[in-house]
């Protein structure tokens, strides 16, 4: 290539128009005109930034956007999830203190009258008296009105609220704390046995007496002992000892029964009614029960 | 020659130094695009994901959607009228079709406006250009800001078909008075989808977004008219419309929908519920979330309850002489209406006119109640003491010694005392000295538990004169307590979201409706019936002078100076609290000096709200207890009287009550009738 300046008119000429000028003129003609007409340079650059896309950072106003939606979605997520695991805790329970249990304390729960009169039926008498009349809930029962049933915590009580469709509180029930303690016994199995229990220990009984002497008493007093006779049948190894406790709170009185289930002592606890267990405790005063079995039956042990 | 020479050399080094400047621009601009790339944003995948966040949506308690949060609403470009396609291509970058992102002419044109014309910029942003500047960049003005939306627009052109472009474009540009994207602005403006515009309506829309404040057609008609025949000169020049069909268009005319700020009649409720929706849930989740917020709220009472606020106030205004443009001397109202069998509050005013003050008096406004505490006062005196409305006391001057202060002298609204009365008679004619004696002897303590029992929860003084409303309470606070009275004594919390779900419908909260037994249902009612009189006989007996004939109880109240103006009363199934007043302290006085009352400011506007809702409904007496009887007395002694004795007045008796003429505080000897000219005409 020659760099050197045209010395004359026919030189420049001659340089002007060469093979080498006329093809640099049409190629840079061909790329302008190719870029107006086909837009390459930004199809190049569109290609590259589209390939590079999921490299770059997700900034600007959409993603912004973007980012609230998700954290909202989240947090809606999560408060849905939770109530929604609440909800179906209380949609599965079997027994009220597992709804008790499913509650928190920001929120409440929602089951279907049906689900909570089963509840409330499988409750002992006595409780289920002290949570509300069944002559009440007949009553709401045969209105119509009384669709769903919503329990929240107030403090350490539980509220229970029957509902009509458009959420109006046909009753409003409480559950407070020395009742829950009396549901949630309703159910206490333990590992042990009755002397472990110091409120239980000075008053045992064998099974056999025990049961004796509760055979002898009237129907009433029987179900205000034991409410649920049939849920001790389901047990799958007899009963052994009866402890009985010498305090009664709240008009009721506990009592341990003592079984044996797969190679280990255990120790269910109730509430009986005090002055049903007064009358039952006379009866087998009476009948000379041992004043301490202790000697007699070993811990855990059959007579 | 050598001239010639000379200029070719000129020439040869000028082209070198082209070729020079063109490498080092080329190295430049290459520089210049790892520069921009570090931080420029990634685009979403796929594009529609732009108008993907779901709306808070608001319900009334018809069902009937009132507002939305948030969110787009929008629509594929098939269901867009052709004609604002064409009209926004047209306008803003009629080689829409041909450019790949960049329109260069167009940009070669206006860099070289903008660098030989100081002073004067010219835009040249294509739709995908424009489009990229709104989802990503601010709008700062800046050389790299322009560079990087230019790739972002290159990008765009690269990752998506033209149509899938202007479908984004089109769902979220801004077209003023709150309307983003075409099918919220073509129903917000004509009330018409987006796929039914005409080709004018469509002409118009396309020339807002240049700037919707300057060619908002509600404020500025003609302009936005100028603006539409532009965009129509640009559909013909590109060649999309005919000279003729563009005249046609020009001419015909538009008929604008009236702005939906008048439909938002709901705006003080709506930011009562969106106020609570973001205290629970926080402001993300709120506008981002897409709840469904099922609310309270009744549209057509909440109509009414606007309309009656501010034609009570434009009376008021002419009462006071005060004109439209005296906007600081107009006096501001409240309205709050809750339903009595649940607390669900109906309708919410909380001032004159939302877009002159967005404060809401209604609900956060703590104002004097003056005797419209009353009601509180006299149930405390009928729980607490050994009074019921036949009881007689004494309307005389009274002097109360308050510890550590001067002595309490209350005066009557007249400045005259009436001597004996029954105490539904001071009731009914709001004696204030009766209230302090009332006041006196069950101490300020028993009225204030009988107001927070009936839901007062703003903070009250224990002084003797809140028997008269000098602790400061809301409309709402007040419509909500006086329903513990309709209901016999059942107290409701007033609330106003009855249910809120995500958007897949799961129940966040609903609303239970439980009802508390607040006040002896016996006592309550003879309040009531107390309360009934103040409507047919006392000092609301403007109520019934203005037609509302159904059986309601209520009470006025106004303060020192006539500072305030209440009137709060209801029904069974309705209560609903007034108040009038400024905001800055000055009293409701009329163009003759004479100051408004409650009975003459707030019960019109009680009466004209209430004869709306209750049009056509037939009348719901009170229920009366069962262990309630009536006597009559004579008002002035207290005993028993015929039913057909001039001025003999029934009262509402419970077990055990006989009107014995029994005084008020120690009996004694009564001092002759004096004046019986009545309270608060």
């Amino acid at each position: 290539m020659d760099w050197s300046e045209p010395q004359d008119f026919k030189d420049w000429l001659s340089r002007l128009f060469s093979l080498r000028t006329i093809l640099v003129a049409l190629v840079i003609y061909s790329l302008a005109l190719a870029e107006l007409r086909f837009d390459w340079v930004e199809q190049l650059l569109g290609a590259y930034l589209a390939r590079t896309n999921s490299q770059r950072p997700q900034s600007g106003a959409i993603w912004e956007k973007g980012k609230e939606t998700l954290t909202a979605r989240k947090t809606l997520e999560q408060i849905v999830t939770d109530r929604e695991s609440s909800q179906r805790l209380a949609r599965e329970a079997e027994t009220l203190s597992q709804i008790s249990e499913a509650l928190a304390s920001t929120q409440g729960v929602m089951v279907s009258a049906a689900h909570f009169r089963d509840l409330y039926l499988e409750l002992p008498a006595a409780v289920a008296m002290d949570i509300a009349s069944p002559f009440e809930l007949l009553r709401l029962q045969s209105s119509g009105r009384w669709e769903r049933t919503y329990f929240r915590k107030f403090g350490r009580s539980i509220k229970i609220f029957l509902l009509d469709m458009e959420n109006r509180v046909l009753k409003e029930l409480e559950l407070p704390p020395e009742l829950l303690d009396r549901l949630q016994q309703q159910e206490d199995f333990s590992e042990g046995v009755l002397e472990d229990f110091p409120r239980l220990e000075n008053r045992i009984y064998r099974a056999d007496r025990f049961f004796e002497a509760l055979a002898n008493q009237p129907e009433e007093i029987r179900r205000s002992i034991l409410p649920a006779p049939e849920r001790l049948l389901a047990l799958s190894r007899p009963i052994t000892r009866v402890g009985v406790s010498d305090e009664a709170l709240t008009g009721f009185v506990d009592i341990g029964l003592e079984f044996e289930s797969e190679g280990k002592s255990m120790v269910m606890v109730l509430q009986a009614r005090d002055w049903a267990v007064w009358r039952l405790r006379l009866d087998l005063e009476a009948r000379e029960i041992l004043p301490s079995v202790e000697a007699e039956i070993p811990a855990g042990g059959t007579p | 020659m050598s001239f010639g020479f000379g200029l070719l050399r000129k020439l040869r080094l000028l082209f070198y130094l082209s070729i020079l400047s063109a490498g080092v621009a080329a190295l430049a601009g290459i520089g210049f695009f790892f520069f921009a790339l570090e931080d420029l944003p990634k685009i979403p995948h796929p594009l529609s994901r732009i108008i993907e966040t779901p709306p808070t949506e608001i319900f009334a308690a018809d069902g009937q959607r009132v507002m939305v949060l948030g969110g787009r609403e929008a629509v594929p470009l098939s269901r867009v009228s052709h004609h604002f396609i064409n009209a926004m291509i047209a306008t803003e970058d009629h080689r829409f079709w041909d450019h790949h992102g960049v329109d260069k002419l167009r940009t070669l044109k206006a860099l070289w406006i903008t660098l030989m014309e100081p002073g004067k910029i010219q835009g040249a942003s294509t739709v995908t250009q424009q489009l990229a500047k709104n989802l990503f960049f601010s709008f700062e003005r800046s050389w790299i800001r322009k560079f990087k939306e230019m790739l972002v627009a290159v990008q765009i052109e690269s990752s998506y078909s033209k149509e899938e472009i202007l479908e984004a474009y089109v769902n979220q540009i801004a077209f003023g008075v709150g309307a983003y994207g075409i099918e919220q602005a073509a129903r917000i403006f004509f009330g018409v989808p987006a796929a039914d515009l005409t080709l004018p309506e469509a002409a118009l829309l396309a020339g807002l977004p240049k700037s919707p404040t300057r060619y908002n057609p509600y404020r500025h008609f003609e302009r936005a008219r100028q603006r539409q025949r532009i965009v129509l000169t640009r559909m013909v020049d590109v060649g999309y419309i005919s000279p003729e069909e563009a005249r046609a268009a020009a001419q015909q005319e538009l008929v604008l929908q009236p702005l939906r700020s008048s439909a938002r009649s709901g705006s003080y409720f709506l930011d009562l519920v969106i106020d609570s929706l973001e205290e629970q849930y926080g402001a993300q989740v709120v506008y981002h979330g897409g709840l469904k917020v099922f609310t309270t709220l009744d549209p057509q009472l909440q109509a009414w309850a606007v309309a009656s606020v501010q034609e009570g106030l434009e009376a008021l205004d002419r009462e006071l002489g005060v004109f439209e443009a005296e906007l600081d001397r107009r006096p501001q109202g409240a309205l709050a209406a809750v339903e009595t069998r649940s607390g669900a509050v109906k309708a919410i005013v909380g001032g004159r006119d939302y877009a002159e003050t967005e404060y809401n008096r209604a609900v956060y406004s703590l104002r004097l109640p003056g005797s419209g505490f009353k009601p509180f006062v006299y149930y405390a005196a009928f729980e607490s003491e050994n009074v019921n409305p036949a009881t007689v006391a004494v309307d005389r001057p009274v002097r109360i010694p308050v510890a550590g202060a001067p002595d309490w002298e209350p005066q009557n609204f007249s400045r005259r005392n009436r001597g004996p009365m029954i105490l539904k008679r001071a009731f009914t004619r709001s004696v204030n000295t009766i209230a302090a004696q009332i006041v006196d002897q069950t101490g300020p303590e028993a009225v204030i538990q009988a107001a927070q029992k009936c839901g007062i929860q703003s903070p009250l003084q224990p002084v003797y004169s809140l028997a008269l409303g000098t602790s400061g309470v809301s409309p709402l606070e007040m419509a909500s307590a006086f329903s513990t009275f309709a209901t016999g004594g059942i107290r409701h919390e007033p609330f106003w979201i009855q249910r809120v779900e995500d958007p897949y419908g799961h129940v966040l909260q609903e609303r239970i409706v439980a009802g508390r037994k607040s006040l002896n249902p016996e006592i309550a009612y003879q309040v009531v019936d107390m309360m009934q009189a103040v409507i047919d006989d006392g000092t609301g007996a403007v109520i019934r002078r203005l037609g509302f004939r159904l059986p309601a109880a209520g009470k006025t109240g106004t303060t020192n100076d006539y500072r305030d103006a209440w009137f709060t009363g209801f029904t069974p199934t309705l209560s609903c609290s007034v108040w009038v007043g400024f905001d800055r302290e000055a009293g409701l006085r009329d163009r003759n000096g004479r100051g408004i009352t409650g009975g003459r400011g707030a019960a019109p506007i009680w009466a004209n709200f209430m004869k709306r809702a209750f049009e056509g409904e037939p009348a719901r007496e009170f229920p009366v207890p069962d262990d309630i009887h009536f006597t009559t007395v004579d008002p002035i002694t207290g005993l028993p009287a015929g039913p057909s004795d001039p001025g003999a007045e029934k009262v509402a008796l419970r077990p055990g009550q006989v009107p014995d003429g029994g005084l008020l505080g120690a009996p004694g000897l009564l001092p002759p009738a004096v004046d019986v000219r009545e309270e608060e005409q």
